[in-house]
């Protein structure tokens, strides 16, 4: 009994220490990292810089099944463009969901509407004002209909949409224009592990 | 350990549950079915110009057939159409169907719709939907979205004017080619087709 309490103790004092230690060298910027320790810093620098790649038809509907269900973790979609008003107003919101359940089991991917000329320029200039960490696809597709048809049948295409699958690759939840957060947020609770 | 086991029984529960009131949750989440019904005639409606003057379905009907479609001030996709939509308008004056546009976003006022449409040298008709009445009982849901009645006021088209919002990879044009086969008393082989636009902004309810 006693080494059990001796090594629960042991354990929280090690957290403690490293929650206090990480904003300490987590708090300075980037740039600053890249100098003391090369290392660290490509692999900070990597996540930092958001993901964008290009996605057809095919790709599009491996990353909606992602392989044969059932899946251990939901999947929360979200359709958005920089040129989309209400799609920017909500990505603040989106950010911080994915913030918050990335760690409890959620995966969530945003597929952007733009260009592909903008997909070096635009899009990722906007997911770094926005400290944006979920992988981007940008739609690369010369029919946009079939997209749109695979993801909802009664969807006429407007921006922003945002589907929730849940582990069995089901639609549990959708939303037309901008997110209401605690609505998402409940709807997220149901699906991920506490 | 038995305290575990009731736990993951609980939880279990919960998962069971829970499951049940997503699934219902989710249906609830369907838009409503479109109001507008392809091969069905379009009810009598009266909306104001931009001007305030007002329009009857009837007063609007061109001699082989009417297009409406829901556009936008501020909307990048259906600013991308503008010189495109006014094509069509141009092109099928001659040839009696009359383009019509409507604007049912809350967030621009008749005023502007008005400037906007001198500006980007949109020639046909732009109706205010005020309340977007007319874009819930069509159910439209985005800008630019097009609905093509025939001579006898029956919808034929509903939907996208073709797959490319830039034009410089137009494969299908899906509008013009349901206007040319309305024109030539064929049947419309595609009668509904979607792209990506701006959602209708609507106004608030509670």
């Amino acid at each position: 009994m006693i080494i059990r309490w001796t090594l629960l103790t042991v354990i929280c004092a090690v957290g403690v220490v490293v929650s206090l230690a990480a904003p300490a060298t987590g708090g300075t910027n980037a740039q600053g990292a890249r100098k003391r320790k090369p290392r660290a810093a490509i692999n900070r620098s990597a996540a930092m810089t958001p993901r964008v790649s290009l996605i057809d038809e095919a790709g599009f509907k491996q990353l909606l099944t992602r392989g044969a269900p059932p899946q251990d973790r939901p999947l929360l979609v979200n359709f958005w463009a920089t040129w989309c008003d209400p799609c920017r107003e909500e990505f603040p919101d989106l950010v911080k969901i994915d913030a918050d359940y990335r760690s409890k089991g959620l995966d969530f991917v945003a597929i952007s509407l733009d260009d592909v000329a903008d997909m070096m320029t635009t899009v990722p200039k906007f997911l770094r004002s926005q400290h944006a960490r979920m992988p981007v696809y940008l739609l690369d597709v010369p029919d946009p209909e079939t997209i749109i048809q695979m993801v909802d049948i009664t969807w006429q295409g407007d921006m922003p949409a945002t589907f929730l699958y849940d582990q069995s690759g089901n639609v549990v939840y959708k939303h037309k224009g901008p997110i209401k957060p605690a609505e998402l947020r409940a709807e997220i609770d149901k699906l991920v592990v506490k | 350990m038995k305290k575990h086991y009731i736990a993951a029984l609980v939880f279990a529960l919960l998962v069971t549950t829970s499951a049940i009131f997503v699934e219902r949750s989710a249906r609830a989440g369907d838009t409503p079915a479109s109001g507008a019904v392809i091969g069905q005639p379009i009810p009598d409606f009266t909306l104001p110009d931009v001007d305030g003057n007002k329009h009857s379905l009837a007063s609007l009907k061109g001699k082989n057939g009417t297009l409406f479609i829901f556009i936008a001030t501020r909307c990048p996709v259906s600013n991308a159409y503008n010189e495109r939509m006014d094509r069509i308008s141009q092109d099928y004056k001659a040839r009696g169907i009359n383009v019509v546009g409507i604007n049912a976003n809350s967030t621009e006022p008749a005023e502007e719709v008005k400037s906007h449409a001198a500006e980007k040298h949109l020639s046909f008709t732009i109706l205010k939907d005020d309340g977007n009445k007319i874009a819930d009982q069509w159910g439209a849901a985005v800008t630019p979205e097009a609905y093509l009645l025939n001579a006898e006021g029956k919808l034929v088209y509903h939907g996208r004017i073709d797959n490319s919002r830039n034009g410089d990879a137009i494969t299908s044009n899906d509008l013009r080619d349901a206007i040319d086969e309305m024109l030539a008393a064929k049947p419309v082989a595609k009668t509904e087709a979607k792209a990506f636009g701006c959602t209708i902004k609507r106004v608030a309810t509670q």
